[in-house]
């Protein structure tokens, strides 16, 4: 290859490689080019969802759901004011205001209220918007565990299980015991130590539950003070710390609801 | 979700249900879990100290149907083969041989993943006792 065209091919070269290292652009949740658009209308500057100048719905752009909100990519919100952000903007974007636009806008408004109302409702939800935001972060559970499975085939290593093993053995020998209530139940025989037990185990589970939420917290408030940081090393550490909770805490969730299901019928 | 033939014939009627003996020597345990979905399985291997044959196997799996149908078969495959055979098994054989459609992918890795520990629970406990056996290598059908 030329001089001339090596460095020819050095800027394009370079455009994919930021990409690359770019974890967002591999999600499909977002896709660049949000920031410079102009509005279609009167060309200026517009927001994500309508034109602040002349009014206009915008055709919607696929933006990360903080970003429709005008939002950082924080974990602590301020839901009262997401409510009222969400009222603001589902009454802007009504279809039914509309409905004597052409038919372009019309579609536009009700993209758009369908985006609005996915956004709102992940991100009101404080699971769900940590969820959300992990995925924004790169994390895609069934791809990594299916990579880890590949990697120990190759290497003759053991996968390490994304929870501890102590949880896993207590998640075990707790459904053996509800499937043992089923079976009791089904030959209308009932054994109130095993039913006793259980309850126990329920609100053991339950506080559990509870007290994960609270560590989550505080790992939003490390989070949001490593936002802007820059210091990926140290953002990563946090992710996966939620990350490895949420896991934890899906296993404790469903364990109290097949127990409180197996109690009641 | 519609399931395939070979997933509801091993979901009804899965083979090798049950546990063998956790703390017998020549038993290696398996305890995996997807948090994904909250699925857990464990699956149990009996094998021959003097061959390294895996002479039987059991399995305990709660969650979907896939899930069940992937450790049922995995107990069927794994018996009769050595450790280092078994160690082959690829989570991909088992989707095709279920037809696993790729929303249930996991569940078959989580069959995968539950053979590895198995084995290597029992590698632990019979440290160095295997390494004699001669390994194969070759890919297998
Ligand atoms: S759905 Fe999770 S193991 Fe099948
Ligand atoms: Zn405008």
């Amino acid at each position: 290859m030329s001089r001339a065209g090596h460095w020819a091919a050095q800027p394009g070269a370079s455009v994919v490689n930021v990409l690359m290292a770019n974890p967002e652009s591999k999600s499909s949740l977002i896709m660049p080019g949000e920031a410079t658009s102009t509005c279609w209308s009167c060309g200026t500057m517009r927001a994500v969802h309508f034109c602040s100048a002349c009014g206009k719905v915008q055709p919607p752009v696929p933006v990360n759901y903080f970003t429709f909100f005008a939002l950082p990519r924080k974990l602590n919100l301020d839901t009262a004011l997401l409510e009222r952000e969400f009222y603001e903007l589902s009454r802007k974007l009504h279809p039914d205001l509309y409905a004597r636009a052409d038919q372009q806008e019309q579609e536009w408004s009700m993209e758009q209220s369908s985006l609005l109302n996915d956004a709102y409702r992940t991100l009101k939800d404080p699971i769900k918007r940590t969820e959300y935001l992990l995925r924004l972060e790169g994390v895609e559970l069934e791809e990594q565990s299916k990579t880890a499975t590949e990697k120990a085939r190759a290497t003759g290593e053991v996968k390490k299980q994304v929870v501890p093993p102590d949880l896993l053995e207590e998640v075990f020998e707790l459904n053996m015991q509800l499937e043992e209530l089923r079976m009791q139940k089904k030959m209308g025989e009932d054994d109130p130590a095993l039913i006793e037990e259980l309850r126990k185990q329920k609100l053991k589970f339950e506080e559990k539950y509870e007290a994960l939420f609270e560590e989550l917290k505080g790992y939003w408030n490390q989070w949001d003070k490593l936002v802007d940081s820059g210091d990926e090393e140290a953002r990563g550490k946090v992710r996966d710390q939620m990350l490895d909770l949420l896991n934890r805490r899906n296993y404790i969730r469903n364990l109290v609801r097949d127990v409180n299901e197996a109690l009641e019928n | 979700m519609s399931y395939s033939d070979k997933v509801l014939d091993h979901y009804s009627n899965p083979r090798n249900v049950g546990s063998l003996d956790k703390s017998s020597q020549d038993v290696g345990t398996g305890l995996v879990g997807a948090p994904e979905c909250g699925d857990v399985m464990k699956l149990q291997i009996k094998v021959n100290p003097q061959t390294s044959v895996i002479e039987d196997a059991k399995f305990k799996t709660f969650g979907c149907g896939s899930a069940i149908a992937s450790s049922s078969l995995a107990t069927e495959w794994v018996k009769g083969k050595t450790v280092e055979e078994a160690l082959q098994i690829k989570n991909t054989e088992i989707v095709k041989e279920l037809s696993l459609p790729p929303v249930k992918i996991h569940c078959s890795v989580l069959a995968e993943d539950a053979i590895r520990a198995a084995i290597h629970d029992w590698k632990k406990k019979n440290n160095g006792v295997a390494q004699n056996v001669p390994a194969t290598t070759e890919a297998r059908q």
